[in-house]
């Protein structure tokens, strides 16, 4: 035994009986999506809009869903960090290295609890997009393979997250750095990205940097399924370029953590 | 009797250059109570995590329980008990959590589990607090959760750093009370480092004095005591010549300098040489200030063999330990 499942267990069990955790966790992305595509709707000046900027989405709430599905994964993702680093601080991680449990399970089971909080979350904001006013409308319907591929993309953004931020504080010990580090890459990632905006709208240069990021994969993907409901075979093979892409850079990155993890976790 | 644990020449070089233990022999018997003694960063802590396979040794070699630390290290972790200096129990999680999470670790069957935890909770007298979150505990009982912590995987051998640093001194004795029963009642070896002297005085069969990564003496703590070969007179006067004065008394064992106008003199035996100390000052006139007798303790013996006085001492790592004071005075 790894000591992975216990771990796990220990994270899901904090965050469920921690309220305030539990509650904001589960409201802040019902904000991003009422909040912030209901702030940008842009498509009431021009309707046609939404053809050369927003690729067919009928409104802009149902363009960006995929991108804050996406976001939320990232935000979230950034507790695993946080959380090696106070196991560090408050004592538990020495309980944990004196223990004859595999150290990359240590990191892993922060990864894994990540990936299972992201999950009601998305559920929520996939529901709230549905009740608001304008808001996501499935025009096309959503087929059984669609849905795995909004929860695969889910899925593999928050492993992806939630490993680069544990690697970054596998040998870290303050909480301010991390802090740093998480603010200063959360922005270009969010905003370097198709999440919330279309390349269209965007400087080209930009544009051309976003086709690069991770962020815009996911957001890409669940988008073109979301938008035509039952893809065609050519939107597949896209879906497929993207999948893959995210599916190989999560596989990396846990090798990466857990490498990391065998070696450098400290006291 | 049985060694349980055994090293030949262990070292541990850091960086290439920092020799933080130099081939260091130790014998542990089966089922003693072992003190390690020594000022900070004499190798302790390198010594302990190395047999608790925490470090890798750079030369020599350590067997626990015959096993060794470097080939089997991961059975090695199975049948140690730890309780770090540190507090490593979860505070969001219940005591009994923190003590089946830890369980779950070393593979303890469900039922084990529960029979286990539920006697040593019973110990430590714990049952009642077991329910409610470690964040509302004292820090006595926050020490005592810890002490039993490093007992649910039922191990051989029970490594204690700094088990009472920070308590008060009736919760001191309590974990003595405690100490000695897992001793007994649980046939555990406990290796144990305290910077309280009185601790080791009053808990270990064996002590070892480390300083500079190498032993410096070992022995029974009585043993110790009795290798300073003497009691510790020590006079203050109203100036330095008169200190100097003192120094050439007869039957004096050593005299040596010990402050300002002070003078620390060894004896064979206080009782019978302070008569003719006393008899010196007055026939001299030497204006005596203060004159107090030390019968040996270990402090004396550590202030012996190291040149360090254990109570300027801290303890390791001071942004732990202030975490520590904070989170045990709660």
């Amino acid at each position: 035994m790894s000591g992975l499942l216990p771990l796990t267990g220990r994270e899901l069990k904090k965050w469920y009986r921690n309220p305030v955790f539990f509650i904001t966790g589960l409201l802040q992305p019902f904000f991003w999506i009422a909040l912030f595509g209901s702030a940008f709707d842009f498509t009431k000046f021009d309707p046609s809009a939404t053809q050369f900027v927003l690729g067919g989405a009928p409104n802009y709430i149902t363009y960006i869903v995929g991108g804050v599905l996406t976001t939320s994964a990232l935000f979230t993702g950034m507790f695993a960090g946080t959380n090696i680093i106070f196991d560090r601080r408050l004592g538990p991680m020495g309980r944990f290295l004196s223990s004859p449990i595999r150290r990359s399970s240590i990191v892993f089971s922060k990864v894994i609890s990540t990936t299972v909080r992201i999950m009601p979350q998305s559920v929520i904001l996939v529901v709230a997009a549905l009740l608001i006013p304008d808001g996501l409308k499935f025009q096309h319907g959503l087929s059984v393979p669609s849905v795995f591929v909004i929860i695969a993309a889910i899925i593999l953004v928050s492993i992806i997250f939630s490993s680069i931020f544990s690697a970054i504080a596998i040998r870290m010990t303050n909480m301010n750095s991390i802090f740093g580090i998480v603010n200063m890459i959360n922005l270009p990632l969010l905003f370097v990205s198709y999440a919330m905006f279309s390349p269209e709208m965007m400087a080209p240069w930009i544009a051309n940097i976003a086709k690069y990021n991770p962020v815009s994969w996911s957001a890409e993907a669940m988008r073109m399924v979301i938008i035509n409901g039952s893809p065609s075979a050519s939107q597949w093979g896209q879906i497929g370029v993207w999948m893959g892409a995210l599916a190989i850079l999560a596989i990396g990155l846990v090798g990466l953590t857990g490498y990391l993890a065998e070696k450098e976790i400290r006291d | 009797m049985v060694n349980i644990i055994e090293t030949k020449n262990l070292s541990k070089t850091y960086n290439g250059k920092i020799k933080a233990v130099d081939n260091l022999n130790i014998t542990i018997q089966e089922g003693e109570i072992y003190g390690l003694l020594g000022p900070n960063g004499a190798g302790k802590t390198t010594t302990i995590n190395m047999l608790t396979t925490r470090l890798s040794p750079t030369s020599g070699t350590a067997t626990v329980a015959g096993l060794d630390v470097i080939k089997d290290s991961m059975k090695v972790r199975r049948i140690l008990g730890v309780v770090p200096q540190d507090l490593t129990a979860d505070e969001d999680l219940t005591g009994r959590e923190n003590l089946e999470l830890v369980a779950k670790f070393y593979d303890v069957p469900r039922e084990k589990a529960k029979e286990r935890i539920d006697s040593l909770l019973k110990m430590v007298e714990m049952t009642e607090a077991s329910t409610r979150y470690v964040k509302g505990y004292s820090g006595g009982m926050r020490k005592r959760l810890e002490l039993i912590i490093g007992l649910v995987n039922d191990p051989k051998i029970l490594f204690l750093d700094e088990p009472t640093l920070g308590l008060d001194v009736q919760t001191r004795s309590l974990m003595w009370k405690y100490v000695r029963q897992i001793q007994q009642n649980l046939n555990v070896t406990i290796i144990l480092t305290s910077h309280y002297l009185e601790e080791i005085d009053a808990l270990a069969e064996h002590v070892s004095i480390v300083d500079h990564g190498k032993i410096l003496i070992t022995g029974t703590p009585e043993e110790l005591k009795a290798s300073l070969k003497g009691d510790v007179i020590t006079v203050s006067f109203k100036e330095q010549h008169e200190a100097e004065a003192m120094k050439n008394i007869s039957g004096v064992i050593e005299a040596t300098d010990s402050g300002p106008n002070t003078v620390r003199i060894k004896v064979e035996n206080a009782d019978d040489s302070l008569p003719g100390i006393i008899n010196f000052i007055s026939e001299n006139k030497l204006s005596t200030v203060r004159l107090t007798v030390t019968k040996p303790t270990l402090d004396e013996v550590f202030l012996e063999y190291t040149g360090r006085d254990i109570r300027s001492e801290e303890p390791t790592d001071a942004r732990k330990a202030m975490m520590n004071m904070r989170r045990v005075r709660q």
